[in-house]
Parts: C-alpha cells; structure tokens; sequence
C-alpha cells in the first residue's frame, strides 16, 4: 500500500460519500424510518396500496415499455437497412439518424404540441383534409412520442454496433446448414443480436422513467417523477411520501440497469471473437429496393427529425394559433433570451462547465487510483462513482435537497441548497459515470510503461504525468468533460428539484418556466434551439476529440 | 560519447507480489562493462528484477548497489540509466527527435547541444535524419532503434534491455541482436539484458544468469551453462535436454557407470563427472543433438547403445527431429543436422541410439 | 509517484474548495442589498417589475421565487423558523389570509403618499386588510377569453355571459381550471354563486362542468389552451385576456355583466432577512411609477389608484367605474371557501369523465328528439326522460344551508372533511350514472320507428 495513494482515496471517498452516498442515503433513510424512529417497511407498503400512487407507477412503466416499443419499431427496420446493405447516403443515415439524441425530450415536447397537439399542424390537416379528429398527443400518448422520438436512436445505436459486429462466419454457417432469408435472420442473426437490444432497450427504459421533463411540459402529473416533485414541493420536505416514491424509481433503475449489465456482461459469443471474420460490406441495392429502403428511412429519419422542425418553426413565430405554420415571425423570442432573460443561458454555461471540470477532475483521479494506485480497496471507489448512473434526477435533487439544506455555507448565511453552486455539485455528480468511463478509457490506452520511460529518462513522476500522460489522455479526458457539460446542460429531472429563485434557474428550467406562461411557448422554443445548439456542438467535439466515429452519447 | 559504467550489485534482493514471490532472496555482481543477461520462461521474475535495479519498483527487501553506492531508495529519474522496452514505450504524441531529446531535456542540457547528441545517437542506431517523424510512421524496427537510442543518448552508467528483440520478426531479429552486441562492444557499457530466448541470451551474453519461480539457478558463462547446467530444469532450458533416472555403478578412471532403470548400462566421461561414489542416484541428462541413429544391430563400438523402437519421424530439412521409445518405456528426442542418413529408418523399425560418453551428463538427484 | 500523487490530492481538493469559494461570491455581491419575492405571477409581470424596481432602487436587486400559490405557501411555512424569502406577491386573497391566521405575515402601513387615491373597496370588496396584514396593489375582474381562429373554425358564435357557457354547441370547447388550484377561479366560482345564487350558481358550474373538454391544474393553462387553440373558450381572470389581446394573439375577452371585482395582494413575511427591502418593494408596488407598470401591454392589470385611469390604454376599463354585477361578499366566500372548492373537486374535477359522458348523451338525444318532433313523432315519453335526465346531470346534494353547517366541521376535522367528500362524490357518480342512462333510453325511444 502506498500512503499517497491512500490519502487521495481518502480524499475521493469523501467527496463521493458527501456527495453521492450521503444524499442517497438521507432518502432511503426518510423513507425506511418509522414515526418513533427504527426501520419500518409501513410507508414503502403504503405505496402500494395508494391508488394515485399505483396508477403513478402503472404510467411510468407503459409509458417506458410504450417508448421502447415504439423506439424499437423505429430503430430496427433502420439498424437492420443499414447494416446489412449498402446504398448511397448510408452514412447520412446513420449520422441523421442520431440527430434526435441533440434534442431534450421536453424540448421535444413542446414541438410535437404545436404539431400533433389538439391544433396542431397534422391535427390540423387531418381535420381539413379527411374531417378526422387526431388526438395524438392527448395524455400518455403524448409523453410516449416524445420519448420514443428522442430515444430511439440509442436502440437504434446498439443495435446496429451488434449487427455490424455479428461474426459473419456464423451467418454463413447457418446458411450452409440450409438456413437462409428471414430464416436465416430468425434463427441466426436474432439469437446473436438479441442481448445487445435487451441491454439497450432496458437502459433507454431507465432513461425514459428518468424523464420527469417531459410529463412537466405536457401537464402530465399521474407518474412516479411528477409525484415526488409534487409531494415535495406542495406538501413539503418532510413529506414521507415524496421520498418512497423516490425509493421505488431507484430500485426500478438498479435492477434495469443491474440486468443491462449482467447480459452486457455475458453477451461475448455474440461479437468478434479471435479468429473471426471482420464485416463485410453489405449487399449493394439497386433499383426498386433501393428506392424502397431510401424510402423507409426518409420515412422513420422524417419522424425523428419532426421535433427538431418544430421547435425552430416556434422559436420564430410570433402567433401560431390554429394554423398550420406560424401566422406571424419574429425575433422577439431571441431577443427576449438573449437579451431581456440572458441569465437561463448564461446560468447554464456557468454551471454546465463547473460541473464539468470539477467531474473532469475527479474523474481523472478515481481513474488514475483505479489503474495505476497501489491502495486496498480501490473498487469500491468504482462502485460509487458509477452509482449515479442509476440513480433517477428526481432522487440525486430531493437527497441534495434533504442533505443541503441543512448546511449553511459560512460567510455568506445561506443553506448550501439555496445556493447556485448546488446545481454545479448536483450535476457533476449525476454525471460523473460519464467522465470516469471516459478518463478510464483513456488512461487505459497509456500502457504504463510510456510513463516508466519518461522516468528513466530522467523525469520526476510529476513532470512524467505533464509530458508524456497528459498530452496523452488530455483528448478522451476533455471529450468526458465536454459529455458532462452537454448532458447537464439539459438536466430537467434534478433541477427542477433543486431551483429556487429564478436569478439562479439554469436554461432546462428556463424552458418549463416560459412554457408555463401563456405567451411564452416562442421564448421557450427558442430557449430550445440554444439547448440543441449546445448539444448538437458538445457530442461533435466529444466525439472529435475522443476519436471514435461511434456516438459517444451511447456511453 | 563519454560513457562511464557502473558495476552493478544486488544484495539479498526479494519481492512479493500479494502472494506470490516473484523474486527470492537475489545476490549477485554485474561488473562494469559486462553484457549480463537474465534468462527463464516468463514469470520466472527477471523483469521484476530488471525493474528494481531500474527503480521502476521497490524492493520489498534487500538493495541495490552501483558502484557500491546504495541505490534502492533512489528514484529511477535520478539513476542515470537507459531503458529499452518491450513495447518500445515511445511516446506517441512526439517526433523521433522529440523522444530521443526528451532525457536531455529533463537533464537542463544547453539547447544548442540537444541537436548534435540527438543526431549523433540516431546515427549510431542507423536512423539520421528521420527526426521529424512520428513513432507511428516507423516500422518495428526503427521504433526498436528509436528507442534504443533514447537509451544511449543519455550517456547513461547502465543500459537496461527489457525483451527488446521479443516483437520482431525472425529475420529482422537476427539482424539487430547482431547491431546490438557491436553496440555494445563499443560502447563498452554495462548491459543487462532480460529474455527468454536462450539463443540471444549465449549469443550476446558475457555471463548468463538462468532464473527460475524467482530463484537464480545457475549462473556463468554462455559456455557454462550450457555445457554444465546445474539442474534438469537448466538443461532443458537451455537447449532441451533427455533424462533418464539411474543409479551409479562403479566409477573408475576410464568413466563413470551408470545402470538405467531398464537394467541398460550407460557409461560417462569421467572427466566431466567428478564426485559420484557407486550407489548414488543420478539423473543421465543427454542432449538430443548428440543422439545418433543406428540400425538396431550396429555394434557400440565405444560409445554407448541404447535399443528401442522409432515412434515419430519430423522433417524440417535442414533437421530432423526423431522420438525414440527406449526397451524401458522411456521416450527420448534424438536430433540430426544432416537428416540424409537418418531418413532410411521407418516409423515402427526396431533402431539404436549411439553417443560417446564424454556427451553424457549426471546431475545428482537432491536427496 | 508520491509527489504526482500528493499534487493530484491537492488539486482535486483545491478544486473543490476553489469551486465553492471562489464563485459564489460573485453572485451575492456584498455590495448590493437584496429583495427576495415568492409569487405566482407569470414570468412578463415579475421580469417588468424587477427590471423598474432595480432601476428606482440603486443599490437594490430583486430576487424572485416562481411558484405556485399552493406551493409558494409550503415553502413560506417551512422555512418559517428562518424565511429566505421577505414579499408574499399573489392574487388570491385566500392565501394571504391563510397567511395571516397562521401568523406567518408581518403587519406593514406603506407611508400616505402611498395610499392616496385608493379606495377601500372596489365593487364593495375591500382592497387592503384591515388589519394591515396585506396590500392589494392591482384588482382584477373575471370574464370569459376566446380564440377567434377557433370560434370561426368551428362555427361557434363569441359567448356574452356565464350562461351562455352551457349552450349545447359549446359542449367540448370550454376550459377552466379548478378552484382548488386557482385562488383566482375560486373567486369566479364564488361569483356565480353569489351572482346566480347557490342552487342555480351550482347547476350553472356543473352543467358548465360537463362542456368543459378540460380542466387545467394551473390558471395558467386556461389561457395556454385558448391562446394555442387547444380549447376555444376559457373561464378567466381579465389580464390573462386582456394581454394576449395586447400581444396581438387572436383573441377576445368579455366581461359578463355577473362580474366582480377582488384585489391581487402582497405581503411582507414575518421575520423577513431584508425588511427595508421589503418596504421599498411595497412601496415602489404602490408608487405611481409601480401602479402605471400594470398599464404594460404583456401585463394588462388594473391599477388600484384610481387617478390613474385617465392615463389608462385603450381596451383597459374602469373597474371603479364598471357597474359589477355582484357585489362581492368577502365574509361569505372565506366563510364556506372549503366546502366550494372540495365540492367543486368531488362533484366536478374528479367526476368530470362520468359528467362529460351524462351531457353528451343528454345532448344528443335532444337532437335526436327535435328530429323525431320535427318528424311529426310522438316524443312526450323521451322528453320526460330527458327532463329527468338533466335533472339529475346536474343534481346538487348539498343546500346552502348544508354547506353552511359543515363548514366548520371540515375545516377542524379531517376524517369528517373526507367522510363528506367520499359522500359528495358518490353522490355525484351516481348522479351521473343516472342521467346517461336516462338520456341513452330518451335517445333510444326518440330514434325508435
């Protein structure tokens, strides 16, 4: 054991622990103890026998499962085109295909309104054209489309990363034994792909459930995120309730994300084995099947890029009231963003890349301990830290918030809580997986003996660190940063929590604010654009800088 | 270059890697100038080794000495040494030059001067003017050199080789363990140099130490440990090597007898086996390239004969490798550089090994 | 690797302490003097007033706290011990009372030049507490907004009074929030109760009920509906009309001569972290640089200073001057505001599915009946279904004189109140039940032969 590495843990473990286990910690222990103290099972039994809170529950789970479904629809016909044949615009496919993950589901929300809404665009349409009367956005439905619209690009990621790495000869072995077409994709094909979509589909559930934006936007209230907000914002902080619905979303997400990983972890026999044969191209297409293909991915691209239209279309109109398109523009929206209300933007950066360097540099540390430290232990370092993936928004705010308010910051007497920085801590460290796994990844590609050469060279560990490991790791380290400053950028679910005076509010909560406001839907539109902007801008440079071609969004 | 070498001592050297021992209780002297080599299979610990003279890793116990000066608590950067290792550890985001440079860098070298010594160590591993480039623009090879004049640029006491021929093909292999030891020759540094490949290790080596699970087996000339391995495990390291269990029958000027357990008598030199008293348990150690293959009714005629039957026949051309299955049950390896004479045997045949006792070898089983 | 190590050590807790320290003072500059304000009102209101308030005030900036009435009290009440906000700015009277009697308010009398030109009462309702606990600073009246787009896409002629809403032809086009949720469609309610008088005010708001195509949770989401086209007609508060007639949506507002008019509020929180900025802050609100604010087109709200309205823009009233035709009864409304808005609740909102059914089919076998009368067809029995049928759609359970006598008891006892509300709302489902089945027997009898 090394006493410097020791202490850095020690330092890291206490971070983490006041950071991550403390606040997990204070909801689980609200929830579990009973009025004359001691635990107590009662409030957790007394979910299930609540009607609001069962129907709460009921509604988050279709609508997950109603997301990947509907996700799934979109995404595999696509993953499986594109894997498997080759035709013109392939790779603008694949790269419009991801564009919906630019787009925050409750931003998307508030287009889809304006286009399947009850006078939207389409409903509209249907109602002149054919005298039909759409309701494509009413109640559950609604929230459905607009997460399946964002999310199924990550299905439609894993799956095609499992296609194209299906070994081919184990498709050609199955035709030799007679099988061959849908056969063939039955029987062979399916069987080696289907663990990757599991695990895919199971984590976009997790995210889906997360999604408490989204029903926010749309005026949803009877799910499980909407009714901890709720009974913790109107009933108040104490409220038992509020934290046992925090608990039941927690175990819904470890067990999916615990399942993801375990088939994740045993999905081997399906990729490229030593020895096996790289992809081919795929078939090339020609006349009416290409025209086909090309058509049906217009078709589900056209779906996923709807969101996008609409919320520029609003973010410049003036009055859109019952009409297909806007009836009158402006830049009025903008202005009022930019100029009038800069501080959503401007709140947003500051906290976004706050948290980004500070995750950046934690990261940075738990991995170099995790590769290279010579401490006990260590694992449960690892553990911690990528705890937050599976730990709801709505659960990271009502623990910061249980925890924080306690704790009056010296000179400044303020509760933590009420203050801007918590929102920097609070994403940072609901992100932090993200930034670990990206310093783990680039630590790893530094074989250790790059860093003894620098020191027999005549190098001090410090300066070897600087020259040889820094320049090194500095792209996949920064690519983690720039992912932590995009998806925080975003964060609904933990801010809306944690917001409690406007001056401090970031651009998500900007977002719901305007939305909220009669005459607003432009401004939070436009509100919209700077966050696709902002995402759009970070996942380029993320993946620039990380040198992958693949989405670094599917980390 | 104005290299000044360092003898090199390492005394009681140990060190545990949570429960295994990777190396054991090491003592030995490496003097100044000396090729000194560590040998054995991999996980043998003569990198674990290679590392704590290099400071990389800390000894649990024991120390390191240059020039008698104890070195053990001294950081690597401040040893003076040049590194070469397996995987060449160049640093991918600098040019050639940039690499070479880095150690006289660090070590406050006047600018002006950094140009000339980069150029000139590049010239000595046959590399001038390819500065500018990126490692990643070099074949295996030059990367080999690059960093090999990484090392020397320095103008480091010691020159420490980890494996470095172990990524090349074969041919290119050949070439560079001969550049290497005519470096090295004229260079005249100290160099210890960690392989598991004995035909680098008797071919560059002024001394030879053989490691095994963390113990030092045998150590000593090229010649001497493959003439006189000191244990089985030695002898068939180096070179292969056939045993077969026996007891001592008489020992006499003319030779030593030994009775096989098949009830066969081999005699050996003398000569080259002091100490054996009648009685004693031996194993017969007996290289396969001193084997030769007669028809089973050839008469000894001198040398010793051993009967059985010729199982497996490999052709490699220039060699060929036969097994043998002796009246005993013994399987041995017998090998001909000239595989001419030896292909008139069939598998199946009835057939006889001979060999002269002087290349017959005992070692004395442990009690 | 020690020293790499120790500096790594360093770094990531320098840059914890940093990111706390360093920052945070940039945003709470010691320099300026604050004002923290908890209020409900829409983002165009605050955003004007902080803009004004920090311009007359140098040296002052104004912190605001965007929350609904309900939660806006939650959050006054937690923090009671050690407020972190120092104004209560909201509309509903109800809240600043609820305020007042848990003692969570601080008594404050802005200085005369305040107070001149305004009345105590507007419509008979009085615009300030008396006991000084609450100012108002803008009053407001209700009436109805609509979408033009919408009116004419669905042929609709544009509504004049409260019972034009249940008009068959508006059925599935109206909207309005729950008076639970809104203090401001409380007051509405309670107009029509006291404007159309308990029985019929009850009938009126349920029939009404049934030809709501929603009910919002938020007041907001009543011009939100309209103003988007979701809905075309809405139950709202003036300003909500007013202003988006302002913004240039396409929209219309009236109010029906059953109106009244009741004051927006605020309030300075007992034990306060700024007082003298809450003072400045009421008192800037009462100004008459404050008061010519609520003139702003986005804002559209009524001044309470009645010298103002010379000033006034075109399209904004008089409320001094508008003959109400209610006069408001305060103690009425606080006296039985529980059993309103949880009878509302029981009988409206959470039976509005089973409600919305009963009215459609009421509906439609009265067409169906007109057409069989027009046929020349015996319809006397299928009327008299339908007699029975609407009776029941809007059948009210609880007499004022009821409603009167379990005030009390709701307010103190909480398994009484949820006794009643399970009574209220079983009533109502089987009320409702009824009348489906007598409007589906009418219409089956009316389409018979």
């Amino acid at each position: 054991m090394d006493p410097g590495h020791a202490a850095l843990m020690a330092l890291l473990l206490a971070i983490l622990g006041v950071f991550v286990v403390l606040p997990i910690g204070a909801v689980l222990k609200v929830a579990l103890t009973g009025a004359e103290g001691g635990v107590t099972l009662s409030h957790l039994a007394r979910f299930f026998v609540t009607p609001l809170y069962m129907e709460s529950l009921a509604n988050s789970i279709v609508a997950g499962l109603w997301t990947v479904a509907i996700g799934t629809v979109l995404a595999l016909p696509l993953a499986f085109v594109v894997a498997r044949y080759d035709f013109p615009g392939r790779m603008l496919v694949v790269t419009l295909a991801t564009l919906p993950l630019v787009i925050p589901p409750f931003v998307g929300a508030i287009a889809l309104m304006q286009i399947f809404g009850r006078a939207g665009t389409v409903t509209l349409l249907a109602q002149d054209l054919f005298g039909l009367r759409l309701n494509i956005m009413e109640g559950l439905r609604g929230i459905i489309l607009a997460q399946a619209l964002h999310f199924f690009p990550f299905i439609f990621l894993t799956v095609t990363t499992a296609l194209v790495n299906v070994d081919r000869s184990l498709e050609e072995m199955g035709q030799m034994m007679g099988a061959h077409g849908w056969r063939l994709q039955r029987r062979v094909v399916f069987p080696l792909v289907l663990p990757s979509y599991v695990a895919g589909a199971l984590l976009t559930f997790v995210k889906a459930v997360d999604d408490i934006g989204t029903p926010f936007i749309l005026g949803f209230k009877n799910m499980l995120g909407p009714q901890a907000y709720l009974r913790i914002t109107t009933v108040g902080r104490d409220d038992v309730d509020g934290y046992v619905i925090c608990v039941i979303m927690v175990i819904i997400s470890i067990v999916c994300v615990l399942a993801s990983n375990w088939i994740v972890s045993r999905r081997e026999y399906a990729t490229l084995q030593t020895g096996a044969r790289a992809p081919e191209q795929g078939r090339t297409l020609r006349g009416w099947r290409l025209a086909g293909v090309l058509g049906l991915c217009a078709a589900i691209i056209g779906a996923g890029l709807v969101p996008h239209l609409g919320v520029v279309l609003l973010s410049f109109s003036k009055v859109w009231s019952l009409s297909y398109l806007p009836s009158a523009y402006t830049l009025g929206n903008f202005a009022e963003i930019f100029l009038r209300a800069p501080r959503f933007v401007v709140n947003t950066l500051v906290y976004s890349v706050g948290a980004a360097l500070l995750a950046v540099v934690l990261a940075a540390a738990i991995a170099y301990l995790l590769q290279r430290g010579r401490v006990p232990g260590k694992g449960v370092l690892d553990w911690i830290a990528m705890m937050p993936i599976a730990l709801p928004g709505v659960v990271v705010g009502v623990g910061f918030l249980r925890v924080f308010y306690g704790i009056t910051l010296p000179g400044i007497d303020q509760p933590l809580a009420a203050t801007w920085v918590i929102f920097v801590l609070a994403y940072m460290v609901r992100r932090l997986p993200y930034a670990l796994r990206a310093s783990h990844a680039a630590l790893h590609q530094v074989h250790p003996s790059l860093e003894d050469a620098a020191g027999v060279s005549g190098a001090p560990r410090l300066r070897a660190f600087r020259r040889v490991v820094l320049p090194l790791i500095l792209g996949g380290v920064v690519a983690g940063g720039v992912l932590v400053f995009v998806t925080a950028a975003v964060e609904f679910s933990a801010t809306i929590i944690l917001v409690s005076r406007i001056e401090q509010s970031p651009l998500a909560y900007g977002i719901y604010v305007y939305s909220q406001s009669a005459l607003g839907r432009g401004a939070a539109a436009a509100l919209g654009v700077v966050a696709i902007v902002i995402v759009a801008l970070g996942t380029y440079l993320a993946n620039r800088l990380s040198g992958r071609g693949k989405m670094a969004f599917t980390l | 270059m104005r290299l000044q070498p360092v003898d090199v001592e390492v005394r009681g050297l140990h060190r545990r890697f949570r429960d295994t021992v990777a190396v054991a209780d090491l003592s030995l002297l490496i003097e100044r100038g000396e090729f000194f080599t560590f040998l054995g299979p991999s996980g043998c610990g003569k990198t674990t080794t290679l590392r704590m003279i290099a400071g990389l890793l800390e000894p649990d116990e024991g120390e390191v000495r240059f020039d008698g000066r104890d070195v053990t608590r001294v950081p690597p950067w401040h040893r003076n040494i040049g590194m070469v290792f397996q995987n060449y550890a160049l640093w991918p985001h600098m040019t050639v030059h940039e690499n070479v440079a880095f150690g006289l860098v660090e070590r406050r070298v006047p600018r002006g001067e950094i140009g000339g010594r980069v150029e000139e160590a590049l010239r000595l591993v046959g590399l001038e003017g390819m500065g500018g480039r990126l490692p990643s623009q070099l074949s295996g090879g030059q990367q080999q050199r690059v960093a090999l004049a990484r090392a020397v640029v320095i103008e480091p006491a010691l020159l420490l080789l980890d494996e470095p021929l172990s990524n090349l093909d074969a041919k290119l292999r050949v070439q560079m363990r001969n550049e290497l030891v005519k470096l090295q020759r004229q260079l005249g540094i100290t160099t210890i140099y960690v392989t598991h490949d004995q035909e680098e290790a008797l071919m560059l080596s002024t001394r030879v130490a053989v490691m095994h699970r963390g113990h030092l087996m045998q150590i000593g000339s090229p010649q001497d440990v493959y003439e006189r391995p000191a244990d089985p495990f030695v002898a068939d390291f180096l070179g292969g090597a056939n045993f077969l269990a026996g007891e001592v029958q008489s020992v006499t000027g003319g030779g030593v007898a030994v009775a096989l357990e098949g009830g066969e008598v081999v005699r050996a030199s003398a000569a080259r086996n002091t100490g054996f008293a009648p009685g004693d348990r031996v194993t017969v150690c007996l290289r396969p390239e001193a084997l030769e293959l007669v028809p089973a009714d050839e008469a000894a005629g001198g040398g010793n004969l051993l009967h059985g039957v010729l199982r497996l026949r490999n052709y490699l051309g220039w060699l060929m490798t036969c097994e043998i299955e002796l009246r005993g049950g013994a399987l041995i390896r017998a090998q001909a550089a000239n595989p001419r004479v030896q292909l008139r045997f069939a598998e199946g045949a009835p057939i006889a090994v001979r060999f002269s006792p002087e290349d017959v070898l005992l070692l004395r089983n442990p009690a | 690797m020690r020293t790499l190590v120790r500096s790594m050590t360093l770094l990531v807790a320098i840059a914890m302490v940093a990111g706390g320290v360093f920052l945070s003072p940039a945003r709470t500059s010691a320099q300026t003097q604050q004002v923290a304000v908890i209020t409900s009102f829409p983002k165009e209101l605050f955003d004007a007033y902080k803009a004004a308030f920090e311009k007359a005030n140098p040296g002052w900036t104004m912190a605001v706290v965007p929350k609904p009435t309900s939660a806006a009290i939650t959050h006054v009440r937690e923090r009671a011990a050690r407020p972190d906000v120092d104004i209560f700015w909201a509309s509903a009277v109800d809240a600043f009372i609820f305020l007042k009697v848990n003692n969570l308010l601080e008594k404050y009398a802005p200085p005369a030049e305040f107070r001149r030109g305004v009345p105590d009462k507007v419509a008979g309702f009085p615009i300030n507490d008396a006991d000084g606990f609450f100012h108002g600073f803008a009053v407001s009246g209700y009436g109805i907004m609509w979408n033009k787009t919408y009116l004419v896409r669905n042929r609709l002629p544009a509504p004049k009074e409260w019972d034009d809403l249940v008009r068959p032809e508006y059925f599935g086009h109206l909207v309005i929030t729950a008076p639970s949720r809104s203090g401001t469609t409380h007051l509405t309610v309670e107009t029509i109760l006291q404007g159309y008088g308990w029985q019929k005010g009850w009938e009126l708001l349920i029939q009404m009920g049934g030809s709501m195509g929603t009910i919002t949770e938020r007041s907001f989401g009543v011009p939100e509906a309209v103003i988007a086209g979701h809905y075309g007609i809405g139950v709202v508060i003036d300003f909500f009309g007013l202003s988006a007639i302002a913004s240039g949506q396409p929209i219309d507002f009236v109010y029906p001569s059953l109106t009244s008019i009741v004051p927006a509020n605020v309030a300075v929180i007992k034990g306060a972290p700024n007082p003298e900025g809450a003072r400045r802050f009421i008192n800037f609100l009462l100004s008459d640089e404050g008061q010519r604010l609520l003139f702003k087109p986005e804002i559209a709200r009524l001044p309470v200073r009645t010298t103002l309205y010379a000033e006034a823009p075109k399209g904004i009233p008089n409320p001094f001057k508008m003959q109400a035709g209610v006069q408001f009864d305060a103690d009425l409304s606080a006296g039985r505001y529980n059993v309103t808005n949880r009878m509302y609740d029981q009988i409206i909102t959470f039976r509005h599915a089973e409600l919305k059914r009963a009215w459609e089919a009421i509906y439609r076998a009265e067409k169906s009946v007109a057409a069989a009368r027009a046929a020349g067809r015996d319809t006397t029995e299928a009327e008299r279904l339908l007699v029975r049928a609407r009776a029941s759609a809007r059948y009210v359970h609880v007499s004022e004189k009821m409603a009167a006598e379990v005030s009390g008891g709701m307010d103190r006892d909480a398994a009484y109140r949820s006794a009643k509300e399970r009574e209220w709302g079983e009533v109502a489902r089987t009320s409702y039940a009824q009348a489906l089945q007598l409007a589906t027997q009418a219409d089956d009898l009316a389409r018979r032969r």
